[in-house]
This record gives structure tokens, C-alpha cells and sequence, in this order.
């Protein structure tokens, strides 16, 4: 290095300070300090080798990217990575597929066939559903998926 | 430093009360108020689920009340310094419990943390009706003072070598956070939010609390911080602001940075600067060519890299003319006669009173002579070799100068050529600088006018052709080489380089004019000689086409 006006010796103040940031520097503040606590998932930072992906794929925070993943990765990503714009990302792509979340079960459900009766509040019939505690997809004969309990927002 | 009114006052009482609240609980309020705020942040993770607390936020109010928390203004600050220490306890409680791991610690950290920030925020919210914003922001100003105190004590009384940073840095950010969302009562009250941040921070500059200074930097470089203060607040009234902030971690940098001793915690500070000017030279140029003056008084002369990150910033409209392209001619570019905006005000720094008189009549009159003794006794401050110059001073009269000597040379219907910037009161006083200086005054002479070769504009065009005049105009090899080597000391970093630095020095080694290349210190060394062959190569290459 350089110092065009000569080297200066550092004030009393200056070395305080300097003592008091070189104690701080051993507990430096991490990704995780400033985010919203995670319940699952949570970052745990490890030195990877440099021949492995160091980042994400480009573009991968996408709709485009979101609905090339499977319906497991996707029911995945909206459960552990809950208020995330993963999750959001993750729930777009579900109902794009035409999967439909049930409010009171808190599980997605796709029609297995033309349901047997639909009136103002309810459908009836065969559901495919994602039980997120057996983990995996399942049937369901003479459901009745209620109106109320439908999740209709729109996500855009 | 700043006016002690408004919402400021109240960080300021609520610092000084939190560091003078006494421990002796008489009545059992505090003990008392641990107790409710325990059961606060039981309620908040156990049944609300973090979800929906407004029910429970409304019996929380009522407890509160009960208790007296609400009744004035003492119970209110005892009620926060409360609270906040004890989260602050439980930061320092965990990670000194050895059966856990740190990340655990910080989690159970966060428990309190992020339950209190929200009773906050609630607090904030719904406190006055909902149209008065100075009860929610003097409420809030409140809060973050306590915070502040209790933090500056923590350091410099309870915890010195040992303090822990994450603690506080997660109740600013998340509290920022949580103030940030999307919310018509918050919305409303969102430049004061801002605001009261900013002062916060500016209490909490690295100078003041250097063992939060890492924690600090993730504050003011936070996404949805920098997002909030540069881009959402109307009419970039959070420019000013924010633009102290970085004057402050500039500052706090400035001694160590200027001995380019680096030790490794100096380092990582550095570093992680010369990323936030990247952020903000990619995504609010504007910002830095607006207070690029004000940032540059500040930044040693030595950290070349840092200041061509500022200096190469441009509005985001305008199309810079390659500066390698044969025979340009930048006398013809249309911007070159536009002034570029200047948000400091540098003609402050031009004292005392006197001085400015002085200047601007030798301005005016050019006379007296006397006056350049005047303008030597003004300008060195001391003795000691490093630090015998006035450096916001020279940066400031250099622009000053300049920019009086625009406006002079346009009132005769001139544009300025390396002709009509010659015989003027104002090219004297650059003269003089050049000749009559020892070589630190030169050398920080000329990294004042080198600070102005930016994008095109009349400052650039100015500067160009006054630096070109000089070297010319002398017969002093030593002026030469020092106006050769702040021009290639700025050129042989990394990129990016300056607009007007590039086109400046490469019109002085194009054009025979200068006879650059019969000159000595060229030759001094292989090495040197060498370098300019090299750079040379690089800015002739398309001439020979």
C-alpha cells in the first residue's frame, strides 16, 4: 500500500476505537441476524468446495423456473419455507396446476374426476390430496370440499 | 449537531433516560413489569403463533394500564428500559450457556426479540388516534432512544471488549421491518419512520459505538433500508440523509485507511464499503454524482479505488461518448455546457468570512497581490509534514474558484478552451497553488481539481482544460510530473475510471502539444516507462486503425 502524506500515528481515540472493533470483529453479524426466524431450514454456513455450486441458477426466483419443479418439491418449498417469496412462488405454481388449497385441512387437493355434485357451497367427489404429515400424495373417495374453506386469493 | 426539536428530542430524552433509569425497584413496578412483559412474549410464540395479535394485543394494553405502564411518561421509559434490557440479558445469557450451540442461542435470542419488536411496532401503531402521526413518532423516537443509551452504556460501561452487536442489530432491523410493511396507518407515517432511523444510526455511527460498527453497516446497507430512503421517499428527501450516513462511515474509516496499514478487521469494514458503493453506483448513480463533493472531502487522497467508484458515477439518462474514439471532440458535446447538481454546500467550508470577501474581490478586481499571502496563511494549518493542509478548504475554493471562473468566462459569450481559461484572476490563483505549493499542497491541489473530471458537464470540461493548461503553461518538471502521476495513479486501479479523468489524460499524451513523452520522469524507470507504454497502447490502439 500507499500513503501519499506519510504515515500518521493514530490518535488515543483511534486505537480505542480500533480495540473495540477488533473485539466485535470475532463475532461478526450473520445472514440470519437480520431475517425473519426460521422455523425449519434454518441458513447453516459451511465452507462447500469451489468446484460445487457456489449460487443459485439464475433466474431462479421466477414463476417460469417455480413451475419446471415437481409437485413434491413445490409442496416442499410451501412448508418449510413458510412467508417466503419461495413460498408464494411455490403456491402460485400449485394452483397453476390446478391444485386448490383447503383452508381448515391445510393441504392442497387436486380433482381426481369431474366432481359428482358442485352447488353454491360445496363440490363433492374424488380428490387427490397431499398429506404433508404421512408425507405423500393420497386419495380421497366422496369428499366434500367445502366453499368456505377454499383459498381464493389471487396471486399476483 | 443537529437542532434538538421535533421528534429528535425525544431519541435524545430517551437516551439520557435509559442510562440514568435507577436499578431500585421501591414500588415492585419493575419487577412487575418483567412479569408482564414475560407473558408477552409467552403469548406471542405460544398461543397467537406469532399470528393475529391484535386480540391479545388489545387485554396486552389493558395489563398494561393496570399496571400503570400507561400513565406518563417515566412509567412508559421505565416500562422500554425494561424490556429491552432484559431481552438484551437474554442475547448475553444464551450465548454464555455452553449446552447449546451459538446458532440455537441466537434463536432463543430472537424469541424475545422478535416479540418485543412487535409489541413495538403495535404500540406504535395504534398509539394517538389513527390520523395523529407525532403521537406514533414521538413514541417511536422514544423507543429507539432508549435503545440507543442502553446499547452505548452497554459498551462502554457493562460489556466493553465483550459486547455483542446481534442483539441490537436485530431489534433496528426488525422493528424497521415491521414498521415497513404494507399498512395505510404506517404508510402515513413512513418519511417520519425513516427519519427517526436515520438519526439513530447517525447516534450510532461507528465513531460513537465502534464495537456495533459491523452491525451498523448491515443497517444502513439493508435492501429494504437503501430501498425505503433512495427510492420511496418522494422528492429524494432521504438523499441528504443517507449521504451523512456514509459521511460518518467514511470519517470513521478515514484514519486507518489513510496509513494503508490494513489489519484485518479494517479489512472487512473496507470491503464491505466498496460493496454498498457498488450497490449504490449500479442502482441510484445520481445519488453519487449529487453528493459526490461532500463524500470526496472526507475519503483520504489515497484510497484511489473508493473515490473512482464515486467519481465514475453518471445520470442514468446520459450516454457517455467513447474516450477512445479517434479525433473526439468534447468541445462539441452538448452536455459540456450543462452544470452538474452539487448538493453540498462546499461555499460554507470557504472561511472565515473574511477570506471569502478577500477571494471574491481578488475574484472581481485582480488585486490585490497581497491577497495570495492571505490565501497561503489560510490554507496551511500546520507544521506537521501530512497534515499541513486545510483539505475541505483547497477542495472547496478549487470548486469555487471554478465555477465563478465558468460563469466569467460565459458572461463574454466564451466556452472554455485551454485559450479562454488563461490570463484570469481565477487562473492566477490556480497558478499560484501550482507554482508556490510544497509538493503535498500541489498534490492535494490536484486531486481537487482531478475530484471534478466526471461525465460530461461544464465542471468536467473545466477542469479538463484548466489541468491541461497548467501542465502546459509551466516550466517546472516537477508540476508536470505531479499532474502526470494524480492522472495515471487514478487510471492504473481496477476499474472504473472517470469519464473526464480518461479523456484528460489521454489528450495529454495524444497531442503533440505537450511533448508528454520528451519529458524525464517518462523515462525515470523501466517500470514507469513501461506502464506508459502500456497505457498508451490501450488509448491509441483505434488512432492506428
Amino acid at each position: 500500500g500507499v500513503a501519499p502524506l506519510g504515515q500518521l500515528t493514530l490518535q488515543k481515540e483511534h486505537q480505542i476505537q480500533f480495540q473495540l472493533m477488533e473485539a466485535t470483529f470475532y463475532h461478526m453479524p450473520q445472514p440470519c441476524d437480520s431475517e425473519r426466524l426460521r422455523n425449519y431450514l434454518q441458513r447453516q454456513p459451511v465452507q462447500t468446495p469451489p468446484h460445487y455450486p457456489q449460487q443459485q441458477l439464475p433466474h431462479s426466483d421466477t414463476f417460469e423456473f417455480f413451475q419446471r419443479l415437481s409437485t413434491e418439491t413445490l409442496f416442499f418449498i410451501f412448508y418449510y419455507m413458510e412467508g417466503t417469496k419461495a413460498q408464494y412462488l411455490a403456491a402460485k405454481a400449485l394452483k397453476k396446476q390446478s391444485w386448490r388449497f383447503h383452508t381448515k385441512y391445510m393441504m392442497w387437493f387436486q380433482r381426481h374426476e369431474e366432481p359428482k355434485i358442485i352447488n353454491e357451497e360445496y363440490e363433492q367427489g374424488t380428490y387427490i390430496y397431499f398429506d404433508y404429515e404421512k408425507w405423500g400424495q393420497r386419495k380421497k373417495e366422496g369428499f366434500t370440499f367445502e366453499y368456505k374453506y377454499l383459498e381464493d386469493r389471487d396471486l399476483n | 449537531d443537529r437542532a434538538l426539536s421535533g421528534p429528535t428530542s425525544y431519541i435524545h430524552s430517551g437516551m439520557l433516560q435509559a442510562r440514568t433509569t435507577d436499578v431500585v425497584d421501591t414500588d415492585g413496578f419493575a419487577e412487575k413489569t418483567e412479569h408482564l412483559f414475560r407473558h408477552w412474549v409467552y403469548t406471542y410464540h405460544n398461543e397467537m403463533n406469532g399470528r393475529d395479535p391484535v386480540k391479545y394485543f388489545g387485554s396486552f394494553v389493558n395489563r398494561m394500564n393496570f399496571l400503570g405502564v400507561l400513565k406518563g411518561d417515566e412509567q412508559l421509559t421505565k416500562f422500554f428500559t425494561i424490556a429491552t434490557k432484559m431481552c438484551i440479558e437474554a442475547s448475553y445469557r444464551n450465548l454464555a450457556d455452553t449446552t447449546i450451540t451459538q446458532a440455537i442461542a441466537k434463536t432463543k435470542t430472537y424469541h424475545w426479540i422478535d416479540a418485543y419488536v412487535r409489541l413495538i411496532a403495535l404500540l406504535v401503531r395504534h398509539s394517538g388516534d389513527g390520523s395523529n402521526s407525532n403521537t406514533k413518532l414521538n413514541l417511536l423516537n422514544k423507543v429507539l432512544g432508549i435503545v440507543v443509551g442502553i446499547l452505548l452504556q452497554d459498551q462502554e460501561q457493562l460489556h466493553g471488549a465483550n459486547f455483542q452487536q446481534f442483539g441490537y442489530q436485530r431489534i433496528f432491523i426488525m422493528l424497521f421491518l415491521e414498521l415497513s410493511a404494507h399498512d395505510a396507518i404506517l404508510e402515513n407515517i413512513s418519511v417520519g419512520v425513516v427519519t427517526a432511523f436515520c438519526h439513530t444510526y447517525h447516534m450510532l455511527r461507528p465513531a460513537n459505538a465502534p464495537g456495533f460498527c459491523y452491525a451498523w453497516l448491515e443497517l444502513i446497507s439493508n435492501r429494504v433500508f437503501l430501498g425505503r430512503i433512495l427510492a420511496m421517499i418522494p422528492q429524494q428527501k432521504g438523499w441528504f440523509m443517507y449521504s451523512q450516513l456514509l459521511i460518518d462511515l467514511f470519517k470513521y474509516l478515514a484514519p486507518f485507511l489513510r496509513n494503508a496499514e490494513l489489519a484485518k478487521p479494517v479489512t472487512v469494514l473496507y470491503k464491505g464499503t466498496l460493496r454498498v458503493l457498488l450497490v449504490l453506483l449500479h442502482d441510484f448513480p445520481e445519488f453519487l454524482c449529487d453528493y459526490h463533493f461532500g463524500f470526496c472531502d472526507v475519503i483520504p487522497p489515497n484510497c484511489i479505488q473508493m473515490r473512482n467508484l464515486i467519481l465514475s458515477a453518471y445520470p442514468r439518462n446520459m450516454r457517455l461518448p467513447d474516450p477512445f474514439t479517434p479525433n473526439l471532440k468534447v468541445s462539441t458535446l452538448a452536455d459540456i455546457t450543462t452544470p452538474p447538481r452539487i448538493c453540498t454546500n462546499y461555499t460554507a467550508a470557504i472561511q472565515p468570512a473574511s477570506f471569502k470577501k478577500d477571494l471574491d474581490s481578488y475574484l472581481k478586481q485582480r488585486a490585490p497581490v497581497t491577497f495570495f499571502a492571505e490565501l497561503k496563511r489560510n490554507l496551511q494549518i500546520s507544521n506537521e509534514p501530512g497534515s499541513r493542509y486545510n483539505i475541505p478548504l483547497m477542495n472547496a475554493l478549487v470548486l469555487y474558484v471554478g465555477t465563478q471562473a465558468i460563469a466569467h468566462i460565459r458572461l463574454k459569450n466564451q466556452v472554455p478552451s485551454k485559450q479562454t481559461v488563461a490570463s484570469s484572476a481565477h487562473m492566477d490563483i490556480f497558478q499560484n497553488l501550482a507554482v508556490d505549493s510544497d509538493n503535498e499542497g500541489r498534490y492535494l491541489f490536484l486531486n481537487a481539481i482531478a475530484n471534478q473530471l466526471r461525465y460530461p458537464n461544464s465542471h468536467t470540461h473545466y477542469f479538463s482544460c484548466t489541468l491541461l493548461y497548467l501542465f502546459h503553461e509551466t516550466n517546472s518538471e516537477a508540476i508536470q510530473e505531479q499532474i502526470t502521476r494524480v492522472l495515471l495513479e487514478r487510471l492504473i486501479v481496477n476499474r472504473p475510471h472517470p469519464w473526464g479523468l480518461l479523456i484528460t489524460f489521454i489528450e495529454l499524451i495524444k497531442n503533440p502539444e505537450y511533448e508528454f513523452w520528451k519529458h524525464d520522469f517518462v523515462h525515470c524507470a523501466p517500470e514507469i516507462e513501461k506502464l506508459f507504454e502500456s497505457v498508451a497502447r490501450s488509448c491509441m490502439v483505434k488512432t492506428n486503425n
